[in-house]
């Protein structure tokens, strides 16, 4: 059960987060920041870090160029998280059955509020005529409280009366229905590919498709090597505490154990470290940079 | 001249940054975007510049209010800062150049914003808080927070620096954001091809007998090269994203329901 001041918090969360995302932009406005957050205040942070990475790298690429509505993925992962730690529904379930849907949803809030603000527009054009600054400001203003209620209204309603059918929800997946589980959990492991995709929509693709292939192949070569390791290492404690109880306390066998997965910080600095290069080796060559920055931009998206 | 000859000082350019990174498109709409906004956040400089209640004020505030304009909010101050240069010089007899300044430049601010600010750092940086988080560590978050302030600092330094260059800025900064642009879309590139490897969690899960032997098909890839099959699936979505009509909201729909067929046949298994 969500608590009353829970619902406070994440109502005023919601309209804090689009606030950030327009202006000060400190990222608190991201997917991920909101399941953090989220997950913070229902009590169970790693749920929420689940869900809003899950969710971010869905919508990575997807930009607001231009004006354009998105899918509103910071309210989505808000929803998803607060009801997979208040129902007990598994975190990938969550993202696909609760969070993409809302998300989706809420674009229709989000096109409101950004007409509504036509109206404010109109009532600033008045107040510059009249010279009534006080006027302007507050008309001005009114534009926050649009923005602010596109998403605040759909956050309390679904969190203060959504309990009941995230519960029966949950309760089907695991039940009757837990074939479509699999599938959400799946879906929920795929949809990261979709931001992926979107990004290379607008990345010059064809021009660095070198470095997309460096990048895939160093990660999946060491990533897999890491992950292999990790298992190794845990396979061989698991081996020696069984050795250990054979033999005799100083002929005991010391394994060494605490090895990482891949750390996507390095991977990061390697790709830094690529681009450095080309920076430089295109201030050698002026004449390269002419062809510009964007090469095959696609912006029907 | 109708300039009271008011020259701008520091606390003017705090003000304008504190407006900015406060509510710069708080007024944003369907009709005229961020018009509203650009008046707002350089209002007490104009009623400094032209003095309260008269004409030249009214002339230059519907000047600002009345057209469309819409740029990218990580570097719209460029353009305030070298307006404001020329207001405050020539008052209202700037305003043609002004209101031509601002159609000319906002569409190629937005498209530098755009990739550097609103693509790139969040694909760099919010990939790597992302995939943090989903281990359960919230550092790549916090990482992402740090690099937005310095962004925050810039967007606050450029208003400055506008101001003092004036057009001149614009020459010079084109050639150089252009080489930093296509050198980060090196990172960006590399940092997608990572990613998909890292990031999408799915296996075959389908073990068809052919002629009474199980053919582990995922063990067969792996021979191949690890994490094809999350490799094709981006390649998938990548191709229907160039068909006509298709959104991006559209190739998510589209995905969950083949994640869910899939899953629930037992075809494809989270991994």
């Amino acid at each position: 059960m969500i608590q009353w001041w829970q619902i406070l918090l994440l109502t005023l969360y919601a309209g804090f987060q689009i606030m950030d995302e327009l202006h000060w932009y400190s990222s608190a406005g991201s997917a991920v920041f909101s399941g953090f957050i989220t997950g913070l205040v229902m009590g169970d942070m790693a749920t929420g870090l689940f869900i809003g990475g899950s969710m971010q790298l869905t919508i990575l690429g997807v930009g607001t160029f231009g004006g354009a509505s998105r899918i509103d993925a910071n309210s989505g992962t808000l929803i998803a998280t607060a009801f997979a730690v208040s129902s007990g529904m598994d975190p990938e379930q969550a993202l696909a059955a609760l969070g993409v849907p809302v998300a989706a949803i809420l674009v229709y809030t989000d096109i409101l509020g950004r007409m509504a603000n036509t109206f404010w527009g109109h009532a600033c054009d008045a107040d510059v005529e009249k010279m009534n600054w006080g006027a302007y400001n507050v008309h001005y203003w009114m534009g926050a409280v649009s923005w602010c209620l596109s998403r605040m209204i759909p956050v309390f309603l679904a969190l203060a009366f959504g309990q009941g059918l995230v519960d029966a929800i949950t309760t089907a997946l695991n039940g009757d229905l837990a074939w479509l589980g699999t599938g959400l959990t799946v879906a929920g492991g795929m949809l990261p590919a979709v931001g992926f995709a979107i990004l290379l929509r607008y990345l010059p693709v064809k021009k660095h498709v070198a470095y997309l292939i460096l990048g895939f192949i160093i990660a999946a070569l060491l990533g897999t090597a890491f992950s292999s390791i990790v298992t190794l290492g845990t396979d061989a404690s698991t081996l020696a505490t069984g050795l250990n109880s054979l033999l005799g306390e100083d002929a005991a066998v010391a394994v060494g154990g605490g090895y990482k997965g891949l750390s996507m910080l390095t991977i990061a600095l390697i790709g830094f470290a690529l681009a450095y290069i080309y920076y430089k080796q295109s201030q050698a060559a002026p004449a390269a940079v002419a062809a510009g920055a964007e090469g095959d931009d696609d912006d029907e998206l | 001249m109708s300039s009271k000859g008011y020259k701008l000082t520091k606390a003017d350019f705090q003000q304008i940054n504190r407006r900015n990174l406060v509510g710069f498109q708080a007024g944003w709409n369907y009709e005229r975007m961020q018009h509203t906004g650009y008046l707002w956040i350089i209002l007490p400089q104009l009623r400094k510049i032209y003095g309260d209640g008269t004409e030249e004020l009214k002339t230059a505030c519907r000047t600002h209010c009345a057209p469309f304009f819409n740029t990218s909010n990580f570097l719209n101050t460029i353009i305030t800062g070298i307006d404001l240069a020329l207001e405050e010089t020539d008052g209202v007899e700037s305003l043609e150049t002004v209101a031509s300044l601002k159609t000319g430049l906002m569409g190629p601010l937005a498209s530098i914003g755009d990739s550097i600010f609103g693509s790139l750092l969040p694909t760099i940086f919010g990939a790597l808080a992302a995939n943090m988080a989903i281990e359960g560590n919230p550092l790549g978050l916090f990482i992402w927070i740090a690099v937005n302030i310095v962004v925050d600092w810039f967007r606050c330094k450029q208003t400055y620096i506008a101001y003092d260059q004036g057009m001149k800025l614009v020459t010079t900064m084109s050639d150089k954001l252009n080489a930093i642009t296509d050198a980060a879309t090196v990172m960006g590139v590399f940092m997608v091809g990572a990613l998909v490897s890292t990031n999408v969690g799915i296996v075959v899960s389908a073990v068809p007998e052919i002629g009474g032997v199980a053919i582990n098909i995922q063990d067969i890839l792996n021979n191949i090269c690890p994490k094809l099959v999350p490799a094709a699936l981006v390649g998938f979505v990548y191709w229907i994203l160039g068909k006509k009509g298709m959104t991006s909201t559209k190739a998510i729909f589209i995905v969950l329901v083949i994640g869910i067929v899939f899953g629930a046949l037992g075809w494809v298994a989270k991994g």
